[in-house]
């Protein structure tokens, strides 16, 4: 079985792309073949001029440096404080035994405060990361991939297990990084409300295959049908 | 008939394991039954050849008998056990009562207890017995007053197991604790690295079924009768122990952090401090607070064999009565000759070890341990 056949797009720099599909389309799929945290058995993923899709190795880490990503489950370190969680964005860039003795410079300390500051949760930086909120993980998390001074953000329905307000504060962090840091955001969303709100080109998968590609404000209840199949209804969030 | 037999067992790995379980317990119960109607001698009952074969072909029968049952539809204990997921929640519930692997439990574990009192000679006559019951008290009595001038050498023997049990435990963590990667399967992905998880999780298995005592045995050959050799083998068994839980614990993190972590383009090593080793710090201390815990106790056994400590005194003291006295005598009878150069060369796969003689006479060390302590 393939999780994806004859998927092809490009994206721009400092775009806002947003996947959308049913569970089970092939959308998380997608986005890990692009870090290589699945690994694609054939085609191409072209990432700054350079076939991604046969790396291995150290090349990969390379890439993964360049490639920040967050997740539904926000993946952080329970046990860790925000700041030490957010200065794990370092690691790639990091010699291996000052790393695993916690020897971060003093700009990186600086850099993970800025950005900890631009999600506002600076005034976390010193508590454990399980307890916060879910939507305040999130924000930890995506300090921690901004830390790593991507060019690109993937995010793997980042607001799946959030509650509708807390959706949107954690989709305004994600908008602000596009536009104020000019990073390119390629995110996989459940919710047609919030596609429309914050993407500047959607994309739409079935069963692995491309069926839109396009603007958000032109899917239509026709084109809704045909992606997310007959007798679907639309959920919004306000 | 052997087509017939096969065509209907399909070879699923749930239809083997029934079989194999019924042929197992029925074999058994059909065993029993031979004993207690034939009730051989034994001569008759050491008699390995001929034993093997009557149990191979009450194995055989019992096979087939939960073959034919089975197929007649009728539900056997292994049946009950091992039946596939897919075949679940069809049948009727009925009461244990009416089913035959109800009995077949029922009966496989009545008679297994009344084997069980016959092995170990249960006795109500015995443990009543007015004679052995005042033996009792008296070496009770003498818990209760103890002899005081032995106590400063006891002191010094305690602080020497309790020494023993420590140093046993803060050399094992280092080890098992990189050792506990390697033997984690989550980890070791990729035919090469799979490969030395087999051998090291196969290593640490051969390693942890030898006994803490035969360990001492064996080091009190290499380094010398005292706490040295109590020490070494205490801690070859807790790196063994603590590896494998350690390892499991390893096998049972939540893969997110993981992925967090590999996402920012961290190396192996990095995640496994930074993913990994949070998640698993609190049960890697209690676990090893527990294995100190067995290491002291383990610790006084082991000087019964040469390891130091409390043990050896104990042994020492009473190596001068009668009871230590016929306990070594058993051991020199039963055991005979232990062959170490076999064992070591099994232990670490390595023939030469053998060769180097150190056929080692268990007899004479008994005996060397008697005039060595009882004079």
């Amino acid at each position: 079985m393939q999780a994806l056949q004859g998927v092809s797009f490009d994206v721009k720099k400092g775009e806002f792309l947003v996947i959308i599909g049913l569970s089970g389309s092939g959308k998380s799929t997608l986005l890990r073949c692009i870090n290589r945290l699945h690994d694609p058995t054939s085609g191409e993923i072209i990432f700054g001029g350079k076939n991604v899709a046969k790396i291995s190795g150290s090349d990969i880490r390379t890439l993964r440096k360049k490639v920040g990503m967050i997740f539904q489950q926000f993946n952080l370190i329970p046990r860790h404080s925000v700041l030490s969680n957010v200065l794990m964005g370092r690691l790639g860039s990091m010699k291996v035994f000052p790393s695993l003795l916690g020897l971060f410079t003093e700009q990186d300390k600086k850099n993970a405060m800025k950005y900890l500051q631009l999600v506002g949760i600076d005034d976390k930086a010193r508590i454990r990361a399980d307890q916060l909120s879910g939507g305040q993980q999130q924000r930890v998390a995506i300090a921690r991939a901004l830390t790593q001074d991507p060019q690109i953000l993937l995010a793997d329905e980042p607001v799946a297990s959030l509650d509708p307000a807390t959706c949107h504060t954690v989709m305004d962090y994600l908008k602000k990084v596009n536009q104020e840091l000019g990073i390119t955001i390629v995110c996989n969303l459940h919710f047609l409300s919030l596609v429309r709100q914050y993407a500047t080109r959607v994309i739409a998968l079935q069963a692995g295959k491309i069926v839109y590609d396009g603007s958000p404000h032109e899917i239509d209840d026709a084109w809704f049908e045909r992606i997310y199949g007959v007798g679907a209804r639309e959920v919004h969030i306000n | 008939m052997g087509v017939k037999l096969f065509s209907f067992v399909q070879f699923s790995s749930a239809a083997f394991r029934r079989t194999i379980f019924d042929g197992l317990s029925f074999g058994f119960l059909l065993a029993i039954a031979l004993l207690v109607i034939l009730k051989p001698g034994d001569e008759q009952m050491l008699d390995m050849k001929t034993n093997g074969f009557v149990f191979s072909g009450l194995f055989l029968v019992s096979v087939l008998i939960s073959l034919i049952l089975n197929k007649n539809g009728i539900r056997t204990l292994g049946e009950h056990i091992f039946e596939p997921d897919h075949k679940k929640g069809q049948q009727i519930e009925t009461s244990w009562y009416y089913t035959l692997w109800g009995w077949q439990l029922v009966i496989l574990l009545l008679v297994t207890f009344g084997v069980g009192l016959d092995k170990t000679r249960f006795s109500l006559n015995e443990l009543l017995d007015e004679d052995g019951f005042d033996g009792a008290v008296r070496l009770f009595n003498g818990i209760f007053h103890p002899n005081f001038t032995l106590l400063p050498k006891a002191i010094l023997n305690i602080v020497e197991t309790i020494f023993m049990a420590f140093m046993a435990t803060f050399l094992a963590i280092p080890l098992a604790f990189v050792l506990s990667f390697f033997c984690a399967k989550n980890i070791m992905k990729g035919p090469f690295l799979f490969s030395i998880y087999l051998f090291l999780r196969t290593l640490l298995n051969v390693t942890r079924s030898v006994e803490a005592l035969i360990w001492a045995i064996i080091f009190s050959v290499w380094v010398g009768i005292g706490p040295f050799a109590g020490m070494l083998a205490l801690m070859i068994h807790s790196v063994a122990s603590l590896a494998k839980q350690y390892s499991e614990m390893v096998e049972a993190v939540s893969e997110g952090p993981i992925e967090g972590i590999q996402a920012t383009g961290a190396t192996q090593m990095q995640t496994i401090w930074y993913a990994i080793v949070p998640q698993v710090i609190l049960p890697y201390v209690s676990f090893t607070m527990y294995r100190w815990d067995i290491n002291v106790r383990m610790a006084t056994i082991i000087g019964l064999v040469g390891g130091g400590g409390i043990g050896t005194m104990l042994i020492q003291y009473q190596g001068a009565s009668y009871v230590a006295r016929s306990w070594l005598y058993y051991l020199s009878d039963c055991s005979c000759r232990l062959d170490f150069g076999s064992i070591l060369s099994s232990i670490t796969f390595c023939p030469q070890v053998e060769s180097l003689a150190c056929d080692f006479d268990f007899l004479s060390f008994l005996s060397g341990f008697k005039i060595f302590f009882c004079c």
